[in-house]
């Protein structure tokens, strides 16, 4: 659980890394796609990026169904208290 | 009109009595076809199909050989020898064609006739000059093709005569051909564009009357040469140019009866298959063609398609043995020096390989989506995908689970194909890449990403 806080804020670093945009704009409420403009290869990269970041799998269905940052913060979440409790 | 509503069943319909994957689609018909010639209507029963004794014949060593370099004698026998395989044992792939002129051609026909195949038959091509047929007879042939033009194009401009004098002179070489014991098959050249009631009509009553007169086997055969490509297939389409009303007129007003009657297409207006085919449902039962559709200019029926339309229409495979199709494909370019295109059905390297992402992506989840039957039962080829800038992570997918021959739940998901993929779209957004990733670089971005995987499908020999 000391790990949670921690979440929010290297989900947003990798998006800001990957998708290059300054860190200080990306917003909980943007959509990959459409607000920050993703490609397919940069969507699975990110996902990539999660897993190796947090140290777990994501169900890659599950995984590209998530639309927004505030999303997969929320679901990197679950993923890790089912992985790591 | 009737108002229609979209039904949702609890399971897919897929329509699977026509395209059962693990067969080739079937062809079916509703009710007959309905033509109208000189005025009356005629009626065309498609079911009539399965009951007559619908062949493929082959000209690859003869009509094939005057659009290519010449096959070496080995080369025929080996080619002859895999059509045999191909056709089964009812002879599906009936009899092919050779030359005799020259020594080459003799030995390739000797050598075909000592392996002592039933199928394919092997028969002669000469001119109709009756010194000839001393060819056929001493090499042991049954039957042979001959020319016999039949338009104005062919008799008054290139053989400088005129029709009773070209009349005379087939009609006699038919007489000596039977008189030697050999079965005349008169081709009947540039025929789509001959005067029907003129000329072609009366030439084949006299090869009616004389059939009459001969026993079965040195009866004359008529072959409709097509020589450049004008027959079209449409319904309602005229004279001299309609398949079906010549394919009629010649069965039922020259009196040739359909197991003695062969359409020879060419291709010029891209009409070469469907023109075959469209014989075979309307009274011939004779469609000859090449391998890969080589033939003089833009070529002959392809062999390859008119044997799937084969199995479509008759709505079995008849003993057909498909996946030596992919053998003759690979002795043709390995051994033959043929660069067949590739994107040539069911031959070319690339005829079921996608590079589309979102077919891939279709692909992988039900190869049924975007293959067009169980290539790898038919053909012995699973489809492919060939990877560049339009493949997408799907692509990717696609291509390293196939390579790797993992399915279902074993395959490689895209989230771990992320730094490949990466690679990928480089190439062509950083480093202005046109051309496809080779098989060679994908394999290496596997060493390079994918190690423990490649070492698990080698010790599985998937790889």
């Amino acid at each position: 659980m000391g790990e949670q806080p921690d979440v929010g804020q290297t989900v947003r670093r990798i998006v800001s890394e990957i998708l290059e945009r300054p860190l200080e704009e990306i917003q909980d409420h943007h959509a990959f796609v459409e607000d920050l403009d993703a490609e397919s290869i940069q969507s699975v990269e990110l996902m990539a990026a999660f897993e190796e970041a947090f140290g777990i799998e994501l169900d890659e269905e599950e995984a590209m169904a998530v639309k927004t940052v505030g999303a997969a913060i929320e679901f990197i979440r679950r993923c890790i208290r089912e992985q790591k409790p | 009109m009737t108002p229609r509503d979209v039904t949702n069943p609890a399971s897919p319909n897929l329509l699977e009595d026509v395209f059962d994957y693990d067969g080739v689609p079937k062809i079916l018909f509703d009710g007959p076809i309905v033509e109208v010639i000189d005025g009356k209507q005629v009626t065309f029963d498609p079911a009539e199909r399965k009951t007559r004794d619908l062949v493929i014949t082959d000209t690859t060593f003869r009509d094939g050989q005057q659009a290519r370099r010449p096959y070496t004698a080995a080369q025929i026998v080996e080619l002859y020898r895999m059509l045999s395989r191909l056709g089964g044992p009812a002879g599906v792939i009936r009899q092919s064609e050779f030359f005799l002129y020259s020594r080459k051609d003799r030995e390739a026909v000797d050598r075909c006739l000592a392996l002592g195949l039933a199928y394919p038959e092997i028969t002669g091509w000469i001119r109709a000059d009756k010194g000839d047929f001393k060819l056929v007879k001493n090499i042991g042939l049954k039957e042979t093709g001959m020319l016999t033009s039949s338009s104005d194009y062919h008799i008054y401009h290139k053989m400088k005569t005129d029709r009773r004098a070209a009349l005379e002179k087939y009609l006699a070489v038919v007489e000596a051909a039977i008189e030697a014991g050999v079965r005349p098959r008169c081709h009947l050249e540039d025929v789509t564009r001959a005067d029907l009631d003129g000329f072609v009509l009366p030439f084949v009553q006299h090869l009616a009357r004389i059939a009459e007169q001969a026993p079965e086997p040195l009866r004359p055969k008529v072959r409709l040469c097509d020589t450049m490509g004008f027959g079209v297939s449409y319904p309602g389409a005229a004279l001299p140019r309609s398949v079906p009303k010549l394919v009629y007129k010649i069965v039922h007003e020259g009196g040739i009866p359909s197991e003695r009657l062969e359409w020879h297409g060419h291709n010029d207006f891209h009409k070469a298959h469907v023109n075959g085919a469209t014989c075979w449902l309307y009274g011939c039962d004779a469609v000859n063609t090449t391998l890969v559709g080589y033939g003089e200019r833009t070529g002959n029926p392809p062999l390859e398609g008119a044997v799937f339309e084969y199995i479509g229409l008759r709505g079995n495979p008849c003993g057909i043995d498909t996946t030596v199709l992919t053998e003759i494909a690979a002795y043709l370019q390995d051994a033959c020096g043929m660069q067949i295109p590739p994107n040539q059905p069911f031959l070319g390297r690339n005829f079921n390989t996608t590079r589309a992402g979102i077919h891939a992506d279709g692909l992988s989840s039900d190869e049924r989506i975007y293959n067009i039957f169980n290539t790898e039962k038919l053909l012995n080829r699973s489809p492919g995908i060939i990877i560049n800038d339009k493949s997408g992570i799907d692509g990717v997918a696609l291509w390293v689970n196939h390579y790797l021959g993992l399915r279902g739940p074993d395959r490689i998901g895209k989230i771990k194909l992320a730094r490949i993929g990466r690679w990928i779209v480089d190439q062509y957004e950083k480093h202005g890449r046109i051309t496809s990733i080779s098989d060679e670089e994908m394999l290496d971005l596997i060493r390079e990403h994918l190690p423990e995987q490649l070492e698990a499908a080698r010790a599985r020999r998937t790889v």
